[in-house]
């Protein structure tokens, strides 16, 4: 086994497993609630993108905030019909909601797009950099980075902008919220945009580095899951955290033992995790992000 | 009398088919303060709640609530805040998770005339203890640092009227008089205080008028003065025999 590209392709792997979260870590650390969709809100982030390229023309560069805009469109447009159930916090209608909205999104996908694979060309994705006998892309260079930048961006407007402190207030106590005279509503439909965005950006990042299909998605809304609790709900550099760590225990676990089980295995850490650290991993006395 | 800022009519509050809450009346004027006594269960809170629109429960309510001639019953929550109409409830009245700057950092821009927007440095210089905890959490205060917190909080966002729901709560009784005494020396900014009280005899000492609320209906109302005199607060609330 070599040992340094297990390490690449693990942080490239749990790099992509943040960027695909956290859009949900703030949905459940703000709003408290989830959104079974954000599989296919990815697959349709990756397409979008895909035709704007070779349908449409744009440059690749000009093509990731189309479809973030898409990503936004999509999160607003949940978040409006289901509005009613976000403010009474209904989760179990909520999921199903959100599971029917995934499963809708697939259909008009593959209506659009259709069944075949498609491969998503970037500038990026084709350009291979070799070092020694380690080898990696320019797009993986570019997951990476373009993670770390939304992540240390998150945190700052989380921490630093008013725009965060309501937000925080809200994922505090949205009833006390709502006597400072913040209009929580507001934020919840902020709160699914940046969901929509995010996870756009996260199809339009990732979707080069494999053929894409519309019926992707479901993979991806359960990693993000593993992610997310793992990191401890809500918290920023949790949720980073936990993405790297299992990018590289699954990228480890497959070179060891087997592809084919590392959902399983995430799955057995999860368990293991919370069993030992009911917060998750970056969890901390009195919360935080 | 004073020019009246805060007026409830005909507020009734149910939960499921019950009522617990039915105010024909109730005013406050400028610069006034009074207070609201009953027992547990009388609906003081539910009255304030309803007033402001606000709930952690799920109640059915009907009514009127007019702050400065101006009918806000159909006003979310929020707005009723902007209009200059603040609750600091009972219990949880703080963000713990954030510090006091932070608790402190939402402030009215631009409250119009007749509204005082309290700075940050105003509420500091008012509690100045808050000043020295500025960089903790909200969740590493005591109880009266709280109270103070709270109460800085929504002077910060410019009340007309400031509904307060028990800050005696978990008060030593020389915090209840410095809160109580507080928000009375407040009041002479033209600031109007509808302050829910179970220690009637800390209340009495700061309150204009006192009405007294059982099973959610208003059975005696009187200035300070009079509700003293009155043979049942006083044996009831007070803990003395009228001769």
């Amino acid at each position: 086994m070599n040992v340094g590209q297990q390490i690449i392709n693990g942080l490239v792997l749990g790099h992509s497993f943040a960027l695909v979260a956290i859009g949900w870590t703030v949905l459940l650390g703000v709003a408290r609630l989830v959104n079974f969709a954000h599989g296919q809100m990815y697959m349709l982030g990756a397409f979008v993108t895909w035709a704007a390229i070779a349908e449409f023309g744009l440059p690749y560069a000009l093509a990731i905030p189309v479809t973030m805009l898409v990503g936004i469109a999509v999160g607003f447009l949940m978040q409006r019909v289901m509005l009613q159930l976000t403010l009474k916090q209904d989760l179990v209608s909520i999921m199903i909601v959100t599971l029917g909205f995934g499963h809708v999104l697939h259909g008009v996908a593959a209506l659009v797009f259709g069944s075949t694979g498609q491969i998503l060309d970037t500038p990026f994705s084709t350009r291979n950099v070799y070092w020694n006998d380690l080898w990696f892309t320019w797009q993986d260079v570019a997951i990476v980075v373009v993670t770390i930048l939304v992540f240390v961006a998150l945190k700052l407007v989380l921490d630093r902008t008013r725009l965060g402190r309501l937000a925080r207030m809200v994922a505090e106590d949205p009833q006390l919220a709502l006597l400072a005279g913040i209009d929580v509503r507001k934020v919840y439909f902020g709160v699914f945009a940046f969901q929509g965005a995010a996870v756009a950006l996260a199809g339009a990042m990732i979707g080069p580095r494999t053929p894409i299909l519309t019926s992707m998605g479901f993979d991806e809304v359960i990693m993000t899951f593993v992610v997310v609790v793992l990191g401890g709900i809500g918290s920023v550099w949790g949720s980073y955290i936990a993405g790297i760590s299992l990018g590289l225990f699954t990228a480890f676990f497959g070179a060891l033992i087997s592809p084919a089980y590392t959902t399983p295995a995430a799955f057995l850490v999860l368990i293991a995790v919370l069993v030992l650290r009911p917060g998750g991993l970056a969890a901390k006395p009195g919360g935080g992000h | 009398m004073s020019a009246r800022v805060l007026e409830i009519a005909d507020l009734t509050v149910r939960y499921g088919g019950n009522r617990v809450l039915a105010v024909d009346g109730l005013s406050l004027g400028a610069g006034e303060v009074v207070g609201v006594v009953g027992a547990n269960g009388a609906g003081k809170s539910t009255l304030v709640n309803a007033t402001l629109g606000w709930s952690r429960g799920k109640p059915v309510v009907s009514g009127r609530v007019m702050l400065d001639d101006k009918d806000v019953s159909d006003l979310p929550t929020p707005r009723r805040v902007a209009e200059g109409l603040l609750l600091i409830p009972e219990g949880k009245l703080i963000f713990g998770t954030m510090t006091v700057e932070e608790n402190l950092a939402e402030g009215a821009t631009d409250p119009g005339p007749g509204r005082r927007a309290y700075s940050a440095e105003d509420v500091y210089s008012l509690f100045p203890r808050l000043k020295e905890r500025r960089g903790h959490l909200g969740s590493q205060l005591s109880g009266g640092e709280r109270q103070m917190l709270g109460i800085g909080r929504a002077l910060r966002l410019a009340p007309k009227a400031l509904l307060l729901d028990e800050p005696s709560i978990g008060l030593a009784p020389k915090l209840v008089s410095t809160v109580l005494h507080t928000v009375r020396e407040l009041c002479r900014d033209g600031l109007s205080v509808l302050l829910v009280e179970q220690n009637v005899k800390a209340a009495i000492a700061v309150v204009d008028r006192m009405i007294l609320l059982e099973r959610g209906r208003i059975v005696l109302e009187g200035t300070a003065g009079e509700m003293r005199d009155n043979p049942r607060i006083a044996e009831a609330y007070l803990g003395t025999q009228q001769a």
